[in-house]
């Protein structure tokens, strides 16, 4: 039993509770921000409690093992910056008059909401629980996506709904699948659902029966990863979701869904080998990889542009996680969270740049290290680091990647290779555009309190980035190792 | 009272097989109040399906499920489509993105193909379920094509819902029924996306004066 794992997943719900009853700005502001910083300290003392060595559990529904921690570490940190960036950005729609204060209200439930349904998500030990929890996760983002009500969010939301409602169904029939495979096992109960009663038995699982639930799995939980061709929701929902939510939806809805495809991975390479999954994997990820790379060069609206980048990143972790062994595991792993900080960095920019400019095209932007320093350096750095620059910790990881790739299989390692490098040139040459020459036009006025909250939340993740870029912390090395172990990769941790 | 279990596996795949004949009948139909009859129609051999193996096996927490199959799919979302319908005024699909002979024949291939994916797998289950495995797989792909196959808004859903039936049968066929925690999940979870749905459709009326999704057409690159 362990209070601060519930007190993690509790913090959003009630959060979420509470917010309906809340009556103005001030008490909103209040509650999302002590929101944020109950879920940081409940995060810590998690991570603290497995990077220790210890699964944290609580009965046998929730449970905690190194990659949920790790998991955990990202959804808190992003999560909670993202409400320190949400009460700012939609504070300024409030004050603008863009918004009604009961909208405001109800941005702030949904969210909520799908923070509570991803952060459970990740510590459910069951896997048909968990996915009714990343359903609940679908469920409320379709909400937010369509949330400023222009006939384009409709447009967004509605493929969305369409496009992801399949995926967690087949998702289901994939769960329905390896429940089929674990009863011959484990028997007809509960337990034939747990993810640690399915590692502990996985190799003597039906082979066949599980290489069919892994299809099904990573067209189902793919296509809230992101992972093309099942993308096609991905640019729309990002572009048109209130800016907040497209950094959460890159930086954590998108790695939800890749855990829950390497959950089962984890399942399925034991039963079956590791070349089955890994070559789905690498076929899917490098397919990912070169259809961003081509749109991101002809991009014109910025955060399509980063949202095209974001299905570029999550094809660099399936190679990763497809070429495995120790490199590309760590490098899989060391690129989701880099990623997500990142990513959700360069869309906390664009969103100051869209409030300013209330458009969203690349060609009209221009100047903003003049203009708006400490979004423009932000966003310019984030890009860097999203190109893969040292000292960031991208750089690291697609390294590690290609290593991986080059001893397994040689031909993966050029075309990654040659896929990254067209992918940095159109950061470099899109976000450069945007952040040098002379600013154009002026744009509207901006309150300095949301500025504020921004500058909090950018800074936080710039230090974060370019730490854990240089070194490595003691408890991200904690949690790698057992890691390492549930990925069947054996360890040698750089 | 014991029944043959020979008889009582008939049975049970007699039952699947009425529920994959109304896939047919949905993909057939263009009227929109009488897919969602159809819908209702399907539902309502999934509770007796369910209802039929709680009763052979043993296993009652499958008549629960069967119950809220019959409160949720055959009683409310129903009516709250029906209802969306009325609003909206259409009555027909009149254009289809595939006619329906031709649905009707990719649907057959579905099916065929649908048991050829289960063939390895299906000599693990149950002898009472065994081949309702690849009817649920069958209705799932049925329910997938006719996402693609319709324009409306409203038929897209209904394709949605019948892929829903398609998984709770499998779940049922498979391990005689998930446990009950997750079976009540999964209704829940149906039940919002139904509603969901439903304010969705509403809005895609006031904002474009249509639910003919081939109209959502400016977000491209």
């Amino acid at each position: 039993m362990d209070p601060a794992l519930i007190g993690m997943i509790a913090a959003p719900l009630f959060s979420a509770l509470l917010s309906l009853a809340t009556k103005s700005r001030r008490s909103m502001e209040r509650l999302q921000l002590g929101h944020a910083v109950v879920l940081w300290a409940a995060m810590a003392a998690v991570v603290a409690g497995v990077a220790a060595g210890d699964d944290v559990s609580f009965g046998s529904l929730l449970r905690a093992d190194a990659l949920s921690a790790f998991m955990d570490l990202m959804l808190a940190f992003v999560g909670g910056t993202a409400l320190f960036y949400a009460v700012g950005y939609m504070g300024e729609k409030l004050s603008r008059g863009e918004v009604e204060f009961l909208r405001y209200r109800r941005f702030f439930v949904y969210f909520d909401l799908f923070l509570f349904a991803m952060v459970l998500a990740v510590n459910l030990d069951n896997i048909a629980l968990m996915w009714i929890a990343i359903e609940g996760s679908t469920l409320s983002a379709a909400l937010l996506i369509n949330f400023e009500r222009t006939k384009t969010a409709l447009e967004a939301g509605w493929k969305y709904i369409i496009l992801s409602f399949v995926g967690i169904a087949l998702a289901l029939f994939g769960t329905v699948l390896v429940y089929y495979a674990s009863e011959h096992v484990l028997g007809v109960r509960m337990e034939a659902l747990q993810w640690s009663a399915l590692h502990r038995v996985a190799s003597d699982l039906n082979p066949t029966a599980l290489e069919l639930a892994f299809i099904f799995i990573v067209i189902g939980y793919g296509t809230k990863a992101g992972i093309a061709p099942m993308h096609a929701w991905l640019p729309d929902a990002h572009a048109e979701a209130p800016t907040p939510i497209s950094a959460v939806l890159s930086g954590l809805m998108l790695n939800l869904g890749l855990y829950a495809v390497l959950r089962l991975k984890t399942i399925v390479d034991p039963a079956v080998g590791s070349e089955f999954a890994g070559s789905i994997m690498v076929g899917l990820g490098l397919l990912s990889m070169t259809i961003a790379a081509t749109f991101m060069l002809i991009q014109r609206d910025y955060k399509r542009f980063f949202a095209y980048s974001s299905i570029e990143h999550v094809g660099i972790v399936l190679v990763g996680f497809g070429v495995g062994g120790a490199a590309g595991v760590f490098g899989g792993l060391f690129h989701m969270i880099n990623h997500a900080l990142a990513k959700s960095t360069a869309f906390y920019a664009a969103g100051r740049v869209l409030l300013r400019y209330g458009h969203k095209n690349i060609e009209g932007v221009t100047g903003l290290l003049r203009q708006m320093p400490l979004v423009g350096g932000a966003m310019l750095l984030a890009a860097l680091a999203l190109a893969g620059m040292p000292p960031f910790g991208l750089f690291i990881s697609e390294f590690l990647i290609a290593a991986g790739a080059y001893d397994a299989r040689p031909w993966v390692a050029y075309l990654f290779l040659g896929l990254l490098a067209v992918a940095f040139a159109a950061l470099v040459y899109q976000v450069f555009r945007m952040v040098l020459g002379e600013p154009k036009e002026t744009g509207r006025p901006m309150t300095p309190g949301g500025g504020r909250l921004t500058a909090a939340a950018l800074a936080a993740h710039l230090v974060a980035m370019g730490y854990i870029g240089m070194h490595m912390p003691g408890f991200l090395r904690a949690l790698f190792i057992p890691m390492s172990h549930i990925f069947h990769a054996v360890a040698e941790i750089p | 009272m014991a029944i043959h279990p020979e008889i009582g596996s008939q049975l049970v795949n007699f039952c699947s097989a009425l529920l994959l004949l109304t896939c047919f009948a949905i993909i057939a139909q263009r009227r929109l109040s009488a897919c969602v009859d159809l819908f209702a129609l399907q539902s309502v051999f999934l509770a007796v399906t369910a209802a039929l193996v709680a009763f052979l096996t043993g296993a009652y927490h499958i008549y629960v499920a069967a119950a809220l199959t019959v409160v949720i799919k055959v009683v409310v979302l129903p009516r709250i489509l029906k209802a969306v319908i009325e609003r909206l005024n259409v009555k027909r699909e009149l254009e289809l993105n595939i006619n329906i002979p031709s649905s009707l024949l990719v649907c057959g291939a579905l099916v065929i193909l649908a048991f050829y994916i289960t063939q390895p797998i299906i000599s693990l289950g149950f002898l009472l379920t065994q081949d309702s495995l690849a009817i649920a797989l069958a209705i799932v792909l049925i329910g997938f094509f006719t996402m693609i196959a319709r324009k409306k808004a409203v038929t897209q859903v209904i394709g949605f819902l019948v892929i829903e039936n398609g998984l709770f049968l499998g779940a049922t066929a498979a391990a005689y029924g998930m446990p009950l925690i997750v079976e009540l999940g999964v209704f829940f979870d149906v039940l919002v996306a139904g509603l969901i749905v439903g304010i969705y459709t509403h809005r895609l009326q006031d904002t474009f004066d249509s639910v003919d999704t081939t109209k959502l057409t400016a977000l491209k690159e």
